[in-house]
Order: C-alpha cells, then sequence, then structure tokens
C-alpha cells in the first residue's frame, strides 16, 4: 500500500471528521482547549493504531459472527487502559476530559476503522492507518481548539503553554495560555455547545466546498488532456 | 427524595440536555433525524435501552463490580451489557410487541454505538445515583434526548426549503441549525429547582 | 454441529475477554495506588492553600442531615480553624470546593477541586489566573453573612458567570454554619 497515499486519505481526502462524518461528540464537546484537544486527540491516536494492530492481527482467528463483539472489548479494553494511565499520570487531562475518555470506546472512528480497514489489510498497513487517521482527528480537533479559544477568549493554547516563567509547556493544565486579545472581549458564547455545532459545521462547509473546488479542476485537467488527445490524434 | 428526582429529571430533560449541552449522542442525533416520525422512532428506541440500561448496569456495577474491587472494568462490562441488552431488547419485541418492533426496528442496533446510552451509565457512577435515581436519570435522559431530536427534525425539514451555500449541502448545514437550537435551549442553563 | 459452533463461538469471545480483563488487572494493579496518590495529593494541597497547618488535618463529626451538601470536616492540628469540603451543583454539574474557617468563623479561603462548569466563565472562580485569584481573594474574612454585591454583600460575581459565583458564595456560607455547628 501506498503510505503517501494512506497521509493524504486520512489528513484530508477521506478524514474522518470532515468526510467520513464520524466521532464528532467529542469533536465539539471538548475543544474549548488547546490542552483539551491535544490531550484527545493523542489519545485517540494511540488507541486507534493499538486496536488496528490487534485487529489486524487476530483478523484471521476472529469468527465472522461475533467480530463486532470483539472488536468492542478490544478497544473498550485498550481504552481502559489509556484512562487509567492518564488518570495516574496526567490527571490535569483526565478531569477536564472527563466521560469522554471512557466513551471513546463507542467513537465510530475506532470501530469504523476495524471494520472497513482492518479485517482486509495487513498488520503493517493497519499500523500506519491508525496512525493516519488519528492525525487526521488530530489536526481536526486542533484546528477546532484553535479557532474557538482564540474567537472565544482571546487566547491560543489555554493548559498547554505557560508564558507566566517565560516560555514552556505544561501537563497540569494550569498554563494560563498566550493572550492575544484581552478576555472580556472575546465572544464567550464560541465556548459553549453553540460554538462546538457551528465551528463544526462551517470547518466541513469549508472541506466541502475545498473538495469540490478540487475535483472541478481534476475534471477541467482530465478533459483538458484529453482534448489535447484529441487534437493530436487529429493532427497526425 | 421526591426534589430529587424532579431535579434529576429537569436536568436531564432541559437543563443539561444530553445533545445540546453535552454532546453525547450526536451521531445518532445527526443521522436519523431526516423526519420527524424516524427522529420520534429513534428517540423512542433511545428511551428504551437507557431505562433498561441504567438499571441492569447499576445492579452489575454494585453488586458485582465494586464488591470484587474490579471498578477498573466497568467501561468494559457496561458496553457489553449496553450489546447483550439492545440484542435482546430486539429479539423480544420481535416476538412480544411486532408492531413497536417494525416500528423501532431498524434503530435499535444504532443504539449500541450511541454514546449518549453509555455516557448516562458512566454518569450514574460518577453522579454516585441510587438505584432509583439511576433509572430516573436514564428514562429522562432519552426523554431529553428524543426531545432534541424531534424538535431538531422539525427545523431540519425546513432547512430543505431554505436557500444556503452549496458547499453547505448535507451535514454542514445541520451543524449551523443545530448550533442554533442549541443556543435555545442554553436559556435554560442555570435553572434551580431547588 | 451447530451447538458445538456457537460452543466455539462463545469460548472465543469468553478468552479474548479474560485476556482482556487480565490486562487490565496488571495495568489497574500498576497505576491504582498513583491514582489514589494523585486524587488525594491534589485534596491536600487545597487544604493547604485555605488554611495553611504545620501538623496535618483530623476529621471530625458532624450533623451529615443538616448539611447535605458537606462532605467532610476536617480541623487543623494547629488549633487555628477548620477547612471544610462541600460539593454542591454549580451551572453545568456539580462542584466541589474547600473552605477554610478560622476560630471567628471567618472564611480564610476558597479552593475549587473539581467543577464541570463553562470553560471561560463559571471556570474562572476555578482557574489559576489573576481573575480567578482575585475572585476567591473576595472570600477571605468573610463571614457567615458572606453575599454576593447584588444581594448586598461584597462579593463580586464573575462576568457572566452569576450562577456559578452564587453557588459557591452560598457553599462558603453553608461551611461557615456547619463549622459553627460543630463548634457549638
Amino acid at each position: 500500500m501506498n503510505r503517501r497515499q494512506q497521509f493524504r486519505e486520512g489528513l484530508i481526502t477521506n478524514n474522518p471528521v470532515l468526510v467520513q462524518q464520524i466521532g464528532m461528540c467529542a469533536t465539539m464537546a471538548i475543544t474549548t482547549t488547546l490542552f483539551n484537544g491535544v490531550g484527545m486527540g493523542l489519545s485517540v491516536l494511540i488507541i486507534l493504531t493499538c486496536c488496528n494492530v490487534v485487529v489486524a492481527a487476530l483478523r484471521s482467528i476472529i469468527p465472522e459472527e461475533i467480530r463486532l463483539a470483539i472488536f468492542v472489548v478490544v478497544i473498550a479494553g485498550f481504552v481502559t487502559i489509556v484512562d487509567l494511565l492518564l488518570q495516574a499520570y496526567i490527571p490535569a487531562l483526565s478531569a477536564a476530559l472527563g466521560v469522554f475518555i471512557p466513551l471513546i470506546v463507542v467513537n465510530c472512528i475506532i470501530i469504523g476503522r476495524a471494520e472497513a480497514f482492518c479485517q482486509k489489510h495487513s498488520v503493517k498497513d493497519s499500523f500506519f492507518d491508525g496512525i493516519f487517521q488519528g492525525l487526521g482527528y488530530t489536526v481536526v480537533l486542533i484546528i477546532m481548539c484553535v479557532f474557538r479559544e482564540f474567537v472565544g477568549s482571546g487566547r491560543f493554547g489555554g493548559g498547554l503553554i505557560d508564558i507566566a516563567n517565560g516560555f514552556r509547556f505544561t501537563l497540569d493544565g494550569t498554563g494560563g495560555g498566550i493572550q492575544i486579545f484581552p478576555e472580556a472581549y472575546g465572544i464567550s458564547i464560541m465556548n459553549l455547545p453553540f460554538g462546538g455545532f457551528l465551528t463544526l459545521g462551517l470547518l466541513i462547509g469549508l472541506m466541502q466546498a475545498a473538495l469540490k473546488k478540487s475535483e472541478k479542476k481534476k475534471k477541467s485537467a482530465e478533459r483538458a488532456a484529453k482534448e489535447a488527445a484529441l487534437q493530436k490524434e487529429v493532427e497526425e | 427524595m421526591l426534589a430529587k428526582i424532579v431535579e434529576i429529571s429537569l436536568g436531564a430533560i432541559l437543563i443539561n440536555n444530553f445533545i445540546f449541552s453535552q454532546f453525547l449522542g450526536c451521531c445518532p442525533f445527526l443521522g436519523c433525524s431526516n423526519k420527524v416520525d424516524t427522529a420520534t422512532g429513534m428517540g423512542l428506541a433511545v428511551v428504551f435501552v437507557m431505562g433498561f440500561a441504567s438499571a441492569i448496569c447499576w445492579v452489575i456495577d454494585n453488586y458485582i463490580l465494586v464488591p470484587l474491587g474490579l471498578a477498573f472494568l466497568e467501561t468494559l462490562a457496561f458496553i457489553l451489557v449496553i450489546a447483550a441488552l439492545v440484542q435482546l431488547v430486539e429479539m423480544f419485541l420481535k416476538k412480544a410487541v411486532p408492531s413497536l418492533y417494525s416500528a423501532l426496528g431498524i434503530y435499535l442496533p444504532l443504539i449500541t454505538t450511541n454514546c449518549a446510552v453509555l455516557g448516562v451509565v458512566l454518569l450514574n457512577v460518577q453522579n454516585n445515583y441510587n438505584f432509583i435515581e439511576s433509572v430516573v436519570y436514564g428514562i429522562t435522559g432519552g426523554l431529553g434526548f428524543m426531545l432534541a431530536i424531534v424538535l431538531f427534525a422539525s427545523v431540519r425539514e425546513r432547512t430543505q426549503f431554505s436557500d444556503y451555500p452549496e458547499c453547505f449541502e448535507g451535514f454542514p448545514i445541520c451543524l449551523v441549525s443545530a448550533a442554533l437550537v442549541a443556543l435555545a435551549f442554553m436559556g435554560f442553563s442555570g435553572m434551580k429547582i431547588l | 454441529m451447530k451447538d458445538n459452533k456457537i460452543l466455539k463461538l462463545a469460548f472465543v469471545l469468553l478468552v479474548i475477554c479474560a485476556v482482556t480483563a487480565g490486562i487490565l488487572g496488571v495495568v489497574n494493579a500498576l497505576t491504582a495506588q498513583r491514582i489514589y496518590d494523585m486524587a488525594h495529593a491534589k485534596e491536600f494541597e487545597a487544604y493547604a492553600v485555605v488554611l495553611e497547618s504545620s501538623s496535618g488535618y483530623s476529621e471530625v463529626s458532624f450533623d451529615k442531615e443538616a448539611f447535605p451538601t458537606v462532605d467532610s470536616i476536617m480541623s487543623s492540628n494547629d488549633g487555628n480553624g477548620y477547612v471544610v469540603k462541600s460539593t454542591f451543583s454549580g451551572a453545568q454539574g456539580s462542584i466541589t470546593m474547600v473552605c477554610g474557617v478560622d476560630n471567628d468563623l471567618k472564611c480564610t479561603g476558597i479552593s475549587i477541586i473539581e467543577h464541570s462548569e463553562t470553560s471561560g466563565l463559571g471556570a474562572v472562580a476555578a482557574a489559576n489566573s489573576a481573575a480567578g485569584d482575585a475572585f476567591r481573594a473576595q472570600f477571605i474574612g468573610q463571614g457567615s453573612d458572606i453575599a454576593l454585591s447584588k444581594a448586598g454583600g461584597s462579593i463580586d460575581a464573575l462576568a457572566g458567570a452569576t450562577i456559578t459565583s452564587n453557588a459557591v458564595t452560598g457553599a462558603t456560607a453553608t461551611s461557615i454554619a456547619a463549622v459553627e455547628s460543630v463548634k457549638a
């Protein structure tokens, strides 16, 4: 399998959130600070990659009839491991994401990839699929976080970046972020559920516009190539 | 006790509505809200499963997992219970109430991956609800979901006649209209019962 | 033959469940102690913020019926006051807060341990920012007549978060009343 193509698919042409339109709950719920977005994105990336590898490795011994049950058990296992590790080592993240960490179990991205991809592909391909799809998810989360945080509270990198004592990254969620304009001027409704729905709607809309444009370009390029070929034939 | 139940119910239906303020169950919410009657079917199925799942998971958690010190298996146990429950409900309805089955049938399997259902049982544990409170939270949470999805389906039926940019076709226009409905639900936030 | 097939499926599922549960058991055993420590470290840190004590705290009993929102009351072993932990509902969900109360029944500080308030609005009450510090500093020295400035008191509510501010103010009053009942 072509890695570059897989990369493109995960990030753009078959992006889990923007194109497949799955896994939206967490996408809208937790994207209020960069800290949450990066944490959630990386958690999903790790769980997705592990599940992909395990499912692909077991694909020959999983009986067809109960495959979904087995996927769910494997996913729930990895989710719980990540949940426990986060509680133990990054408690601030675990507190900020709350119930959305265990809810990764029912995130359609993971079960969807297991069903649609890992059952038919090798362990290696599935591993890269997990990484690229996970990256695609993380990138969308980060875009949403950056936008909502900036518009909502005039900040960048809340929780993750601390500039009080020089620039540094924090993992305990205490970083104040970089204040770009005073918080009081922010449109704080962007931090509320309304902002989540609206931002994701706008983002998918933009994505659809971009995809349509590139499709049109491709088509017109194809047509031009065909015409050129025809012209050539005629000339000959 | 009664006051607590009223507080939980109103909270679950209006103030902390599962969809518009907690973002639980967005996938079926956006997927099954094309028409008011499919939305009602989905909503009913969710109320049903959420009520039962809350009851059964509470019993399993309090009488098996916690006494054995296996609380870390909660997520795993709950999702299996929900999957099994959905299957059982499906089989039971097929035999006992065929008319209801034909109405709910296609929505039932989808509910297994509805995060509102797993969400409600996890929240029951997190909030330390007792048995009655858990069941009430499950059922009223489901009712809140149903209210949201039915309301939104009628909003969405209107968008078919509206003129919006071509690239907003499909999901994006849904999300933008959902944002406006969420705005309306914000009016309930902070309402106090006691 | 059909029975065999079902048995085989059940066996495969059982094995996978058992393996998963076993792995989780190991991970749990490795992390449980640390999770417990982390959760409690946060609480003890909060105690020290609201009421310093050089010799630790010890739990005192109180009337749970009269103060349903109060989780625990600790008395400072230095004898300089009490720390009250309470859980009550805010604008979005429940808030867990510790409140220090000195022997004159004045608040010595508050610290919010857990909450699910709206980021940027109610969450400021718990935030480690200048605005959060300023909000919490208002509580120091307040007595049982504490109230928001709208209601005739001297606590300025957080912008856009009257409900959170009101809930925290109310909980502080409850905490002071609970200490009064313990001392009486």
